[in-house]
């Protein structure tokens, strides 16, 4: 797509769907009011890791939380790529960021509560992103950024020096040690979304979530069981404070609930039971599924990379012609079969939806005939090689499919299965033994293709512990270019263009061996409208979607 | 549930094995008389060995057969079923059901394995698994037995509290524990080093926990003995503790073992499976019975003959087991005085 | 008696505190393990891994751990290290759970086995009786976790007789429990049916042959009087205390398959998911928790073996 036609395309669909969520809004308001909405029910196999913005770090947490904690930004609540547009969500503008790329400027709109009745300050911001790092959260790596920081986490200074408020104004200044074109991404998620100084600074609130700034609050947990989410009653004030992008709810309430069985779950919602399962039907369910309930069932594009990992450091895997062999060999649709049809096949890094995607196929195949010759060439001294993989089911049959294709190919493989919630601190620690390949996949944090490059391939990220770079990719080059296009924003012109660029670059070097883009689904019951609903990029079904059919 | 659910058995009679005594002919023979009669237990003897006969078979059948691997995929593959080309494996991962083919006679699993093949080579390492676990169950047992029974005190407080802990031990539990933890690093004991994916781990899992329960029986079999005069005999004629142990002892208690063995082998073949289910038995993409259910059962509602056809062979191996032991029991023990029914 | 009671409890201490060493070490000499690089995120840095190692207190020395561990278990504050949920609450959850499992199957497998137990054995040798037997072998070859996977896929799939797996709280609806139950119930049973039947046969095959049982034929009480009143009762004896040891085994662990298969929210699906993400803490505890109720009924069976023959008070070690 040429850059021309992309901004324009981008326009169109920004201005259509600002139409579009006008419309919703005047239907909602004379609607939601009227008839009062309903309740629904939801079930997921994994209750969300917690309930607190700061501290929430999975798929479960992070799509019940969205519409609960709103951060000073947001994103579109649009399906597909529009979805990844960072849009002003408490602050009233986007940030205004100096020329050096280190300063953001932001206002909080005036007037907005929470659901509590407490107003919504300034300094609340400053509030939450200090409990990031007193609750020693997950996320609070990605603002490590901000200037003072790290002498706030050292406890050499009581508050981070680099973010000044002022509740009067509503104005929020961030100074940022090195400019940083990921940061508005970073200030759209709910690990920077305020939350009123009430909540405990240094403890974990998922028993007593923090009031809520969203369309709904979370009204009881009782973890890992089960959780209320309803219409927050102070909302109108965020919505009048001109919060338009942040969309409303459609029905009264929602209840989550925790259901070990897949299966279970299915049957629920075929019969109407349960109105929405989070996770897709189990690969054995599906195909019924499917067949039968084409009117309420449809896989959704999510942004995620599936992908082989070759220690790149270590024999066999440091010959680049053996890497490319693997990249020859491995059949993405085998693996998609084995996954049970959810894996759209891809062999590069970026996978759709992301800036910076641009389809290319550099080892067209399956090819087991060139592999084997690129093998032969390489002659590799060592054949004996392990393969790694996780426990989950589809991830079991993912390994013993790779393992057969080594073998195939002429190496010795044997495989290893680690427990799924070990596995990758197992395969991320340097020193255990035999990491010479494996199974691995990364979702993205948030859309920005820095969140695909740097953490996985970048030379700095090469960690003894705790590493995601479990190719052990080190190239300086593509460090020195990674570090550039980060300090730019994503919109400044060729960026995007130049992550393609770096994407083919390290496929070039295959280091990787990736093979498909998992789809997640959406299966309602026939009491919600099935057309609106719809699975957004970063935190998967849009519960503000959510209405009931008539 | 082996393990867990598997009875505990008090031998509180406190008697002697009732074997001696029988005059003219050696009770081995008449035994054997006794077990010729019982034409049921033999009948399901020999399905055992068939059935063992049936895994051995598995190299022959996959070369000439079924010409595969029982570990190669064919996820992409096609074969011809009347005339028309079939996936192994449909687009939507459905894997391709039984039927009259030479190749896939049983279907195909997930990641399009013939189920055949892997059923043979299943039962193999099933097999061998509960065989040798009894043997490494049966060592142990033997030998806590007879250093309790024979020294007594503290010897035989010590290692029956010893026995007391495993046999507290929510045995699924610590099998699972063990199986899950020693997958990622292996075992390493000194000079002994066993690799995550060795199938010592379930064996030596599965022969160590039901040590107690052969112990325990035993035990108070020599204990009992114990008091006997030919042991008082022995000892006055100077024979050393091991040797009266081994040679007066043990032979004493062989008829027992031998039944206790039998049916050991049948519950440690219900204990692989059920932790290869749990996913810390074997590790595949080695097939066991147990690992072939587990795998299998992720999709049993579309392709159930994945789960039901290596769970009918573990029911068929162990009933042949249990059915045989029991025979065997009779046989040997007219009396019954051996308490371990399953 | 008094002795031999406090002789056996303190032995049970004995025999938890070994366990918790057990476990406690098994876990912690596992290599890769690292709990603290869990909790920190996929993202995290060094420096977070160690802040999170430090809170936990995974810098102290291993006794110290252990001290720490097993103060929590008691007083009821241990947290899981994957989810941050209290593990005492959460065993205490699953106990309605896993109980009504247990006692539903036990009521079953004991109304079973000594009807079953009770024709065989007055109909031994007959046609009845091998069929019986055939039934109890095969109940006992049955590999529990299949049984409930194929009972779910006849009886719940195809047929959609029964729910498929779930719990509904006996407080909430007794009508739904039940029916919630009854497939995980039979499950569990099958196998304690087949074992429970036969022993009861033999049993009551033995006691035929008594003098007491000789003396009150003679007496001319009915054959069927004598069975139930002479023959049954002293049979169950042997039965009745396997049953202490067997109930407290299935309640401390041994209904995780069924619980699993079926999607029963009771502490043995809490502890296959503790064993599967190698999370310390709720292992420990589950362990304690399974291991308690297996010595608790061993305890109980001997010093009630003791009571009723003085014998076993006098042996050197009882078994």
């Amino acid at each position: 797509m040429s850059k021309a036609w992309k901004v324009l395309c981008l326009g169109a669909i920004t201005a259509l769907a600002a139409l579009g969520l006008v419309a919703c809004g005047d239907s909602d308001s004379s609607g939601g009011s009227s008839s009062g909405g309903g309740d629904v029910n939801v079930t997921m196999t994994s209750f969300p890791d917690y309930i607190d913005p700061q501290l929430s770090y999975t798929l479960e947490g992070w799509e019940v939380l969205w519409n609960t904690y709103v951060p000073l930004l947001t994103y579109k609540h649009e399906a597909g790529e529009d979805g990844t547009q960072v849009v002003p969500g408490l602050a009233e503008d986007m940030p205004e960021i100096s020329a050096d790329g280190k300063t953001y400027k932001l206002t909080l709109r005036s007037g907005m509560k929470y659901s509590d009745g407490t107003p919504i300050k300034a300094s609340d911001f400053t509030y939450a992103i200090e409990r990031l790092f007193d609750v020693q959260s997950g996320g609070s790596v990605f603002y490590e950024g901000i200037v003072g920081a790290s002498d706030y986490v050292a406890g050499k200074a009581d508050t981070i020096s680099g973010i000044t408020t002022d509740d009067k104004t509503g104005e929020i200044t961030i100074q940022l040690e090195d400019a940083n074109g990921t940061f508005t991404d970073l200030l759209g998620l709910m690990f920077a979304a305020p939350v009123p100084p009430s909540t405990p600074k240094d403890k974990n609130a998922t028993n007593d979530p923090p009031p809520s700034s969203g369309p709904f609050e979370i009204t009881s947990v009782d973890a890992p069981h089960t959780l209320v989410m309803e219409r927050n009653p102070q909302f109108k004030t965020v919505q009048d404070a001109g919060a338009n992008e942040v969309a409303d709810a459609q029905v009264d309430k929602i209840t989550v609930t925790q259901n070990k069985s897949n299966s279970a779950q299915v049957t629920g919602v075929e019969q109407n039971n349960i109105d929405f399962m989070v996770d897709p039907p189990d690969a054995d369910r599906l195909p019924e599924v499917q067949a039968r309930f084409s009117d309420r069932f449809r896989l959704e594009e999510s942004i995620n990379t599936y992908y082989f990992w070759m220690n790149t450091q270590e024999p066999p895997f440091d010959d680049l012609k053996v890497r490319q062999a693997v990249n020859y060999a491995i059949d993405p649709e085998a693996l998609n079969r084995v996954f049970g049809g959810r894996l759209a096949p891809t062999q590069q890094i970026l996978p759709p939806g992301m800036p910076g995607y641009e389809q290319y196929t550099l080892y067209p195949g399956p090819d087991l005939d060139k592999a084997k010759q690129l093998l032969a060439e390489a002659d590799p001294s060592d054949k004996d090689i392990t393969v790694w993989t996780d426990d989950e089911p589809d991830r079991k049959r993912i390994g013993a499919y790779y393992q057969d294709v080594l073998n195939q190919m002429g190496f010795n493989a044997s495989l290893k299965i680690i427990a799924g919630d070990v596995y990758f601190t197992t395969i991320g620690n340097a020193s255990t033994p035999d990491l010479d390949t494996g199974f691995s996949d990364w979702i993205q944090d948030f859309p920005h293709p820095d969140d695909f490059f740097r953490p996985l391939l970048n030379g700095e990220n090469n960690l003894p512990t705790n590493s995601n770079n479990f190719s052990h990719v080190d190239i300086p080059e593509l460090d020195k270019k990674q570090d550039e296009l980060v300090q730019k924003q994503i919109t400044d012109e060729g960026v995007t263009d130049d992550y393609a660029a770096l994407d083919k670059a390290y496929m070039e070097q295959a280091v990787w061996a990736p093979y498909g883009n998992e789809q997640f689904t959406t299966f309602m019951s026939d009491r919600l409208d099935f057309g609106q609903a719809y699975s957004h990029l970063l935190f998967s079904q849009d519960y503000s979607a959510f209405a009931l059919s008539n | 549930m082996p393990g867990g659910e598997v009875p505990l058995h008090l031998d509180l009679s406190g008697s002697a094995v009732g074997l001696e005594g029988v005059e003219g002919r050696s009770p081995w023979y008449l035994a054997y008389l006794r077990l010729r009669r019982n034409k049921v237990a033999l009948a399901f003897g020999g399905l055992f060995i068939a059935i063992v006969l049936f895994c051995l078979a598995g190299p022959l059948w996959a070369t000439h057969v079924a010409g595969t691997d029982p570990n190669t995929n064919h996820i992409t593959d096609t074969i011809e079923i009347g005339g028309e080309e079939t996936d192994v494996v449909a687009p939507n991962g459905t894997p391709l059901g039984p039927g009259l083919h030479a190749k896939y006679l049983l279907g195909a699993d997930q990641n399009g394995r013939d189920v055949m093949v892997r059923l043979m080579y299943g039962g193999r390492t099933s097999i061998y698994i509960g065989v040798v676990a009894a043997l490494v169950t049966t060592f142990f047992a033997v030998l806590v037995a007879l250093l309790a029974g024979f020294y007594r005190g503290w010897t035989d407080s010590a290692l029956s509290r010893f026995m007391d802990v495993i046999w507290a031990f929510p045995v699924l539990l610590l099998g699972i524990a063990l199986g899950t933890a020693l997958a990622v690093g292996g075992l390493k004991l000194g000079p002994i080093v066993i690799a995550g994916d060795s199938l010592w781990i379930p064996i030596l899992i599965i022969g160590f926990v039901y040590v107690p329960y052969m112990a325990r029986p035993l035990r108070g079999e020599i204990l009992a003995l114990r008091e006997k005069e030919f042991i008082e005999a022995a000892t006055a004629q100077g024979k050393g503790s091991w040797r009266i142990m081994f040679t007066e002892l043990m032979p004493n208690i062989t008829s027992t073992i031998i039944v206790f063995f039998t049916l050991n082998i049948a519950n440690n073949m219900l204990l692989e499976s059920a932790l290869s289910f749990l996913g810390a038995g074997v590790q595949p993409p080695n097939a066991s019975w147990g690992t072939m259910i587990a795998d299998g059962y992720q999709t049993i509602y579309t392709a159930p003959h994945l789960t039901i056809v290596p769970g009918l062979m573990i029911v068929l191996t162990v009933l042949s087991l249990n059915v045989f032991g029991d025979g065997l029991r009779d046989a040997l023990d007219p009396r019954a005085k051996i308490r371990l029914e399953s | 008696m008094g002795r031999f009671i406090a002789k056996r409890l303190v032995g049970m201490v004995g025999v938890l505190f070994a366990i918790s060493v057990i476990v406690f070490l098994i876990f912690n000499v596992i290599p890769n393990s690292d709990p603290a690089a869990r909790i920190a995120g996929k993202n995290a840095d060094a420096e977070l891994i160690a802040r999170v190692n430090d809170d936990l207190g995974l810098n102290d020395p291993l006794p110290v751990q252990y001290v720490t561990l097993m103060k929590e278990i008691f007083t009821g504050q241990l947290t899981s290290y994957s989810s941050d949920l209290n593990v005492d609450e959460q065993i205490r959850e699953g106990i309605p759970a896993t109980m009504s499992l247990c006692i539903g199957a036990a009521i079953i497998w004991m109304a079973f086995a000594i009807v079953f137990g009770y024709l065989s054995a007055v109909r031994a040798g007959g046609k009845l009786d091998t069929m019986l037997t055939v039934l109890a072998l095969i109940g006992i070859s049955l590999p529990v976790f299949w049984l409930a996977a194929i009972l779910l896929y006849y009886l719940s799939f195809r047929v959609q007789l029964f729910p498929t797996g779930g719990y509904v709280p006996l407080t909430e609806d007794p009508a739904q429990w039940a029916y919630h139950l009854l497939l995980p119930w039979i499950t569990l049973a099958v196998l304690f049916i087949g074992f429970y039947s036969r022993l009861l046969r033999s049993s009551m095959l033995d006691v035929m042959n008594e003098d007491y049982v000789r003396t009150a034929r003679a007496k001319g009480l009915s054959e069927r009087q004598v069975r139930t009143r002479h023959v049954l009762r002293n049979s169950l004896i042997p039965i009745v205390t396997l049953f202490g040891l067997d109930f407290g085994a299935v309640v401390g662990g041994g209904a995780i398959l069924t619980e699993t298969v079926f999607n029963i929210n009771g502490v043995g699906l809490y502890a296959g998911e503790a064993i599967g993400s190698l999370d310390l803490p709720p292992l420990m505890a589950v362990t304690m928790f399974g291991a308690f109720f297996i010595v608790l009924f061993n305890t109980i069976v001997d010093i009630l073996y003791a009571y009723l023959d003085p014998r076993i008070r006098l042996g050197s070690s009882a078994v």
